[in-house]
């Protein structure tokens, strides 16, 4: 594939070796036909109607950890960003920032994996950029991509359309990714059974949208996990939402993991589930819809709207007991006991 | 690990038992009943599942000193900055510990009496590392060998446990730790005898107490007190508040262990005798409460060559300016500690003092009171809500 093992500053200088880079590695494997013609710009059909553009760079620590990569995080990512919006991912840019030495096995494996998840998702990686900075200035791979889909007409989804008596759903089981990258950091290297969810939501997105068209809500769970979510529904708005954290569903790593370190799962990252707020005549065929898809198995209610607390998500525990749930401040760090 | 925490520890029909056995004991009471739990991570789970929701009105849960990052004294948070800051350091601390101000100024830098922490002084170019375990701080002395590797040893016994175990195993002679370690029992001699102190009951902690063992709290019940200690689960909390309260219902107040899957009456043995091997007991300051005897750990005999006060003697006598007050102005960490306030009580909670912009210890750390209050919404009333 290349004549060198590692990443050279030459390989960003915009001469042979980054064009043998383009043509060899990324054009060829991403093998979209805008790509492979080597212009500045990708040119592309526009099908009409309005269009949702996204963008989100992405650094990770371990790059390969179970149940994923970088290059499979960059594309997922993006590829959610556009559907939470009501959007039909279609396009992406995809732009690396390598660093110098960086092994181009490892590369070559993180591109095929964006392939690999951008076929799942259907959408084709169409432009690109690659600069090289000097060995101890990036963190080996940076990846940003930025992504264009098309809405179909009639959606109404934003936190603007939530009404008190909405019912709050997620897809899956919460801080799957968080807890199973934490556990690849150095100092713990614990093996679990668990693995991230990071995977395209779009398929299952579209399932959910065509049973039940008006989904007031859309979020995919990310940083901050279903915490951030919930509280960024109702900030500032006239009304607030409870979670019922007995029905969260939970891998039972995550609950064991969270306990030993004294973190809460609620904050902790996923990177393939979407959390919806469903006017209450569109649950059932929201869930359903949900279950019927692979990436939707666990779906579950966990919540509602209401009309008080204004502005702020609170927790019902399963003795009926309340508590506040907090806008994530930091990352999550073990504490001293 | 499946069995660590089992789930009848958090079952909600044990729950609904315990909280009405509660409330009948507690009709048996004309006054209000105080019990104080001295852990941090007791006030941390009283927020996480709502505990406070499900006592009767006259039965009140206070947080005491039960935050070894809220009682760590300033002079050891500035020797871990000082020490940061020399080039040939690399400071590593649990995470918990490096955004607590201590006592340097930090001028020109947020509003209000602003102290330098950890996490400043890593802003200035020290080399500061959260660690997991003290086990990871010697590992990464081992990786340095060119390095000074301190170890911000904070924390109370049962931190401290860790720490003598590998310091008798040997460590890595780039290896220092700051003696920030705190025992517990001595502050439960002074709580009793201050002014204004009118708690009935202790929750005494679960994690220290595995270590101690319950013996060493003999002594409350001659106050009137009466113990049990209790763990983390909310059976667990429930069942050692219940026992709290039957003890004096019966006029009997004593000390009782509901939390004997984990708590032995005279603790570890084993590490207590390693305990005592590698650290002495001497004097310690509690910030901005008292200077306590006993309550701290010291290295002893040949341990004291890991002390960054045998190693950096030179460095440390040359001490940045340092604020005469321990905790910034408006701040009433102090009294929160002790139970003497209730975080809403204090000017600055919730305005000047937030978890992104802690001003003083107990808004920094996880097992802080006026932490766990802002990020669990604890208060005055219930949460109510409106469907």
């Amino acid at each position: 594939m290349s004549r060198y093992e590692r990443i050279r500053m030459s390989h960003g200088s915009g001469g042979k070796l980054t064009l043998e880079l383009i043509e060899d590695l990324f054009a060829a494997t991403f093998a979209s036909a805008p790509l492979k013609e080597l212009c500045d710009a990708a040119v592309l059909d526009n099908p009409g109607g309005r269009l949702a553009f996204a963008t989100d760079s992405h650094s990770i620590k371990p790059l390969f950890f179970p149940g994923g990569d970088i290059g499979r995080l960059a594309v997922a990512g993006t590829v959610n960003d556009l559907s939470v919006m009501g959007a039909k991912p279609v396009y992406l840019s995809s732009a690396f920032i390598l660093e110098e030495g960086f092994p181009i096995a490892e590369l070559t494996k993180i591109v095929r994996s964006m392939k690999a998840t951008a076929d799942e998702a259907g959408i084709e990686i169409v432009t690109g950029d690659t600069k090289v900075v000097e060995k101890g200035k990036g963190d080996g791979i940076f990846i940003n991509t930025t992504g264009l889909g098309f809405i179909p007409d009639g959606l109404k989804i934003g936190p603007q359309h939530v009404r008190p008596g909405d019912v709050l759903l997620v897809s899956g089981s919460i801080g799957d990714h968080g807890i199973a990258v934490m556990s690849q950091r150095e100092g713990f290297e614990i093996t679990l059974e668990l693995k991230s969810d990071v995977a395209p939501l779009n398929g299952l997105i579209e399932t959910v949208l065509a049973a039940a068209p008006n989904i007031r809500f859309m979020r995919d769970v990310t940083r901050g996990g279903l915490a951030a979510v919930a509280n960024e529904m109702v900030m500032r708005k006239p009304f607030g939402v409870r979670i019922f954290d007995a029905k969260v569903p939970l891998h039972h790593d995550v609950v064991e993991y969270s306990e030993m370190l004294g973190i809460d799962p609620l904050l902790s990252a996923n990177e393939g589930k979407v959390v919806l707020a469903a006017p209450p005549n569109e649950v059932e065929a929201a869930l359903a819809a949900m279950h019927s898809h692979p990436l939707g198995q666990q779906a579950a209610i966990v919540g509602d709207v209401v009309k008080k607390p204004e502005g702020r998500a609170i927790v019902e525990t399963a003795y009926g007991s309340r508590r506040m749930l907090e806008m994530p401040i930091e990352e999550q760090l073990p504490r001293i006991c | 690990m499946k069995n660590f925490s089992p789930d009848i520890y958090k079952d909600p029909t044990l729950v609904a038992r315990l909280k009405q056995r509660i409330a009948e004991l507690a009709q048996e009471f004309k006054e209000p009943v105080k019990i104080m739990h001295i852990c941090g991570t007791h006030e941390h789970e009283m927020g996480r599942y709502g505990l406070r929701d499900l006592l009767p009105d006259n039965v009140e849960v206070l947080a005491g000193p039960g935050c070894p990052v809220c009682v760590c004294d300033t002079e050891y948070i500035d020797q871990a900055i000082q020490l940061a800051l020399s080039p040939e350091v690399i400071l590593t601390s649990f995470g918990d510990m490096l955004a607590v101000p201590g006592s340097i100024p930090l001028k020109g830098e947020r509003k209000g009496d602003v102290r330098m922490s950890l996490l400043d002084a890593k802003a200035r170019g020290g080399d500061v590392r959260a660690v997991y375990s003290v086990f990871d701080a010697a590992k990464l002395a081992q990786a340095n060998p060119k390095k000074q590797v301190v170890f911000f040893s904070a924390g109370f016994e049962t931190t401290v446990v860790a720490v003598a175990a590998l310091l008798k195993r040997g460590a890595p002679d780039n290896f220092f730790i700051i003696e920030a370690n705190y025992f517990t029992p001595p502050a439960t001699h002074l709580l009793p005898e201050l002014e204004g102190f009118d708690v009935n009951g202790f929750l005494l902690p679960g994690h220290a107490s595995a270590i101690t063992g319950i013996r060493i709290y003999e002594h409350l019940p001659d106050y009137g007190i009466a113990c049990a200690s209790a763990g983390f689960d909310p059976v667990d909390v429930l069942a050692g508040i219940a026992s709290v309260l039957r003890q004096l219902v019966e006029n009997k107040p004593g000390l009782e262990n509901t939390y004997g899957r984990v708590i032995q009456y005279d603790g570890n043995r084993k590490a207590l005798a390693e305990l005592d091997e590698v650290f002495a007991r001497s004097s310690k300051r509690w910030r901005g409460i008292a200077d306590i005897p006993e309550s701290g750990f010291q290295l002893k005999g040949k341990y004291r060559r890991y002390s960054t006060e045998e190693r950096f003697a030179e460095v440390l006598a040359d001490p940045p300016e340092r604020s005469v007050n321990e905790h910034p102005k408006g701040c009433r960490c102090a009294e929160i500690t002790l139970g003497l306030a209730r975080p809403d009580d204090c000017p600055v909670f919730d305005k000047l003092c937030t978890p992104d912009n802690p001003y003083g210890p107990c808004m920094v750390s996880h097992e802080g009171t006026c932490r766990a209050w802002y990020i669990y919404g604890m208060g005055k009333e219930r949460i109510h809500v409106e469907v």
